[in-house]
């Protein structure tokens, strides 16, 4: 969900995506690169965002990912599961033991 | 997942699929692309190049770690490995051909088998009808507590069954029509009846007999059966007095007719009578009974018009007497299978008392059966028999998966180490598990293939084997369909994974180390307890096909050689039916003695006579016996086993010729062979039976109660066997034979010359007398006799062939197995013969290994055998079960067989030579 939000926000690369997550985040969230490229080519397979090479602003070629149609929809029915179950579970812990 | 999302995912597994190179392309200029940001911004950072470049790599947590992870969210990586694991497969089969063709051509002899038996099982008894929608047929029968009340006839199925009760199939031809016009459950009620043989004669060409089967207008339409050429009968064509139109099958069309759209244009002749063909039946319809091809099909009313007219006068029509035609419906969307039964059942009811002038309790009561195989193709020991088979197959099958298994075991183990290095590597056992997997399904596949090839030769043979005195309408249809493929290819597959997993879990339990130290060496043991443990199972699985094999082929020699009561050497029989060619009854007599004399003349025969139902053939009468003075009972209608004899016709110097022994009184001779000759010849059983401790000659005897005196038996003869060699047969009498027009005429001929030359002298003696009477059939006893053991035939044939396989299978295994054992033992051995062991010692220790895997075997196999004996036990002959005789030679086959097998390995044991065994270390 993270990275389909980010990914809103409009097309980047690999690197952009982790600089990004690392900034948003306030290196609360770590996700390492390891484990990034892996979790980008699931949401690429499940068809949530399309990547196309594009040359940067630097003349290299890198991998842009932006998101789906499919991606989007996907990601507000996230936002909306996330809303529902973040605010139950904070309801549960502002409980006062009666 | 939704629809739509599949739609859109597709498109990129497939494209990962099949350009998976270039995707690792991009995948690895993407991480170079990070790397390479990475390093710019630690640089950035204040880190050397290196620093920088390191602790990006350190980052990703390893390049190809990172590209592995990606590759394996793709989804379709499997489909790689699969296709990386095939090609590894090929190349290590292409490595070992020598390897791979026996491995193939095992599992090809197996496969092969079980396909073979398959296909013939599937066509005979379990494929639905070639029709639209055969589930939704049902087959109308009926049930009575005795032969229906104010019925005649009944052709068609009638037999007894649980309870006291009888089961029918067929009704009039008028009820039915009624009954199918009336009735609602069904979307049609379609009539056929039991095919007749009938003389066809097309464009004057010489008369052929073919099968011909009569049916309701509504049979094509209702089965949903579209002709290729021509139309459907009419509902008016089924009256009589109609002009005769015929329908005929794609064969007869292709064969006879050839092809001709024009079907007006041909003039055909049935019995004699001009019909017109109308149209042709689709290819690959037989009918509705697997196995029984009909040629032709006519109206139902036309049997009146095609009947050859029968000497009595009878009024010639249709007699709600003469119960000849079986129903089939095709339930009707909506009506439950209960609610059809019950209707129709109704309706009959009210039908056939009205029509028999019955009471309604006493008409038998309608039911159904499911009508989606159509009606039954074999008798049930002929079905039985092909059961045994397939159970036989797959014990032969299963056979082959251990021997396979233990081939890719040996390879595997020599192969451990590949497999640790592997695992060492990183593979997960998993993976290494299902490369070894495909690696067999490979296998399996390709001996899959094989085999087809070599079921679909078997299924011809086997079937041939089958079908050996059949007639020529009667076979299955045997071609390669998907039914088969599908079988074999699952059994491939089963197959694969039985004989797979053994060597494949062993792969993947390959440990590094051991793997490293057995290459150091080591002593047999633990390493070979797996492919003996393989060996006796198959030893185990062997000694039930060969029991099998034995208990069938010695009821076989016993039924054979049950005593028959004649000499069944050197006697033949010559048929011809004169009546076909118009003799009628009075100028048959002085023709059949003509032959006769002639016969007798030829050089080399003994005697000749004449007889009307062949000894051991089947068919045959069964006549209801009425003595004078005694009450005549009829219970249930039908023929109680009490009253039943058996009834033949003889000529003058039938018992001689047979060398039936006369035990009183006199034989039938020439003066009683007249239209209404008096004397009879009773068998030593009828007179027992009907004649307790009375004498029996002279007394007189009847067939029908209203002439219970038409005969006086004039002498008692030995007991005969009549049409079977098994079962208990009834008491007999011998009339004299007096030739009528419509039954063929068969010559008992005994003689000193082999049969061949006498069939060429007879030929022509029939020729010389009348050309326009050809010799129908020329049959030995002993022929007669095998035609009626033809299922017990080739069960004892099938059988015993695959024991053979089996043992030799087993004794490959066994060789295969003590080989490597030897091999692994080189040093071991060289040392005892260091210590002084004799070869007799070495021997000694090979065989000792090879008949104690052998014992363990047989003892693993008593149960087996035991079951199988329990299957066989109602189809064998004068056996038991359990035969002493047949479980000591199996033993001793396999003991034998054991050390035959040891043979080789002992004498490469034998040759060891110490000091070089020991050098070898």
């Amino acid at each position: 969900m993270l990275l389909l939000k980010i990914l809103a926000l409009g097309p980047m690369n690999g690197f952009a995506v982790s600089q990004r997550l690392k900034q948003v985040s306030g290196d609360v969230l770590q996700v390492s690169d390891g484990s990034l490229y892996p979790a980008l080519h699931k949401l690429e397979q499940e068809g949530w965002i399309t990547a196309e090479w594009k040359t940067s602003e630097y003349g290299r070629r890198a991998k842009y990912y932006s998101l789906t149609r499919l991606g989007r929809r996907q990601l507000e029915k996230e936002t909306d599961n996330w809303g529902r179950l973040s605010s139950a579970i904070s309801r549960v812990i502002k409980l006062k033991e009666a | 997942m939704r629809p739509e999302h599949w739609l859109y995912t597709i498109p990129l597994r497939l494209r990962s699929l099949f350009r998976w190179t270039q995707m690792d392309q991009e995948l690895d200029d993407e991480l170079r692309d990070h790397l390479e940001r990475k390093t710019e911004e630690y640089v950035a950072q204040g880190m050397t190049e290196e620093q920088a470049h390191r602790r990006a790599r350190l980052d990703l947590g390893g390049i190809e770690q990172t590209k592995e992870k990606c590759r394996d969210v793709r989804k379709v990586n499997w489909i790689e490995d699969l296709i990386q694991d095939l090609r590894y497969g090929l190349r290590m089969l292409r490595k070992s051909p020598g390897f791979a063709a026996i491995v193939i051509f095992t599992l090809a002899l197996g496969i092969g088998a079980n396909t073979a038996i398959f296909s013939i099982l599937d066509s005979a008894i379990l494929k639905p009808l070639p029709v639209n929608d055969p589930d939704s047929l049902l087959i109308v029968d009926w049930i009575n507590p005795e032969f229906p009340a104010g019925v005649a006839n009944i052709n068609g199925g009638f037999f007894p069954i649980s309870a006291g009760r009888f089961q029918g199939s067929s009704i009039s031809a008028k009820l039915y029509r009624k009954l199918a016009q009336e009735q609602t459950g069904f979307t049609s009620l379609v009539g056929i009846a039991d095919p007749n043989s009938v003389a066809v004669v097309v464009d004057g060409q010489p008369a052929e007999q073919v099968s011909l089967q009569y049916i309701s207008g509504n049979f094509f339409q209702g089965l949903n059966v579209m002709l290729v050429v021509g139309r459907p009968f009419l509902a008016v064509e089924d009256h009589i007095g109609q002009e005769p139109v015929l329908i005929v099958s794609y064969r007869f069309w292709t064969e006879r007719l050839a092809r001709d759209r024009n079907l007006l244009n041909h003039k055909v002749l049935i019995n004699n009578v001009p019909a017109q063909i109308v149209g042709v039946a689709p290819p690959g319809f037989f009918g509705v009974r697997a196995g029984q091809w009909t040629d032709i099909y006519a109206p139902l009313a036309m049997r009146v018009a095609f009947s050859p007219a029968a000497g009595d006068n009878l009024a010639r029509g249709e007699d709600d007497r003469d119960w000849w035609v079986r129903q089939m419906g095709r339930l009707r969307p909506g009506v439950s299978k209960a609610e059809a039964t019950a209707k129709i059942a109704g309706l009959f009811r009210a039908l056939a008392s009205q029509n028999l002038s019955l009471e309604p309790s006493k008409v038998p009561e309608l039911i159904t059966t499911p009508g989606r195989r159509g009606f039954d193709s074999l008798n049930p020991r002929d079905a039985s028999a092909l059961w045994i088979l397939m159970l036989l197959v797959g014990v032969l099958l299963l056979i082959v998966c251990a021997n396979v298994a233990n081939l890719l075991l040996s390879r595997s183990v020599s192969r451990q180490l590949e497999s640790a290095v592997r695992l060492a590597l990183g593979a997960t056992k998993g993976r290494v598990f299902r490369q070894h997997l495909v690696e067999s399904g490979l296998v399996g596949l390709l001996g899959g293939a094989a085999g087809l090839c070599l079921g679909y030769v078997l299924a011809q043979s086997v079937h041939l084997l089958f079908e050996s005195g059949r007639d020529a309408s009667s076979m299955f249809d045997l071609h390669l369909d998907v039914r088969v493929l599908g079988y074999t290819l699952l059994l491939s597959i089963l197959t694969a994974l039985l004989f797979g997993s053994v060597p494949a879990l062993q792969a993947a339990r390959a440990e590094l180390n051991d793997a490293l130290k057995s290459q150091a060496k080591s002593v047999m043991g633990r390493q070979l307890r797996l492919p003996a443990l393989l060996v006796s199972a198959q030893i185990a699985l062997c000694l039930t096909a060969l029991f099998a094999a034995g208990l069938l082929g010695r009821s076989l020699k016993n039924l054979k050689w049950t005593e028959v009561g004649f000499d069944r050497e050197n006697l033949v029989y010559a048929s011809v039916n004169p009546g076909r060619a118009g003799y009628s009854a009075e100028h048959l007599r002085p023709y059949v003695d003509r032959v006769r004399d002639e016969i007798a003349r030829l050089p080399g025969v003994l005697q000749v006579s004449t007889v009307g139902h062949r000894p051991m053939t089947s068919g045959g009468q069964l006549s209801r016996v009425s003595i004078p003075g005694r009450p005549f009972r009829i219970e249930k209608g039908v023929l109680t086993p009490e009253q039943a004899a058996t009834v033949n016709w003889v000529g003058e110097g039938f018992f001689e010729t047979l060398r039936i022994p006369l035990l009183a009184g006199r034989t039938i001779d020439r003066r009683d062979i007249r239209a209404d000759g008096e004397a009879v010849v009773v068998d030593e059983r009828f007179a027992k039976h009907f004649f307790p401790n009375e004498n029996p000659l002279g007394r007189r005897v009847g067939f029908n109660p209203k002439d219970n005196a038409r005969y006086e038996i004039v002498g008692v003869v030995q007991d005969t066997r009549y049409n079977s060699l098994r079962d208990e047969e009834a008491p007999a009498v011998y009339e004299p034979f007096a030739p009528d027009a419509r039954s063929p005429v068969n010559f008992a001929i005994r003689s000193t010359i082999d049969s061949e030359r006498l069939a060429e002298a007879v030929r022509q003696v029939i020729a010389s007398v009348d050309p326009a009477v050809p010799l129908t059939e020329f049959r030995t006893q002993n022929e007669l006799i095998d035609q009626l053991l033809r299922t017990e035939r080739l069960l004892a044939v099938m059988s015993g062939a695959f024991s053979l396989v089996a043992l030799t299978l087993a004794a490959v295994g066994i060789g295969g197995v003590l080989a490597y054992a030897v091999a692994r033992r080189t040093n071991e051995i060289g040392i005892r013969m260091a210590l002084g062991a004799g070869t007799g010692d070495v021997v000694r220790m090979v065989l000792r290994d090879s008949v104690s895997m052998t014992v363990l075997g047989i003892l693993v196999g008593l149960p087996g055998a035991y079951a199988i004996a329990k299957v066989l036990k109602a189809t064998l002959f004068h056996l038991q079960a359990l035969d002493p005789r047949t479980a000591f030679l199996s033993f001793f086959a396999l003991i034998v067989v054991a050390i035959l097998a040891a043979w080789l390995p002992a004498q490469r044991a034998v040759r060891i030579d110490p000091m070089v065994a020991l050098r070898y270390e």
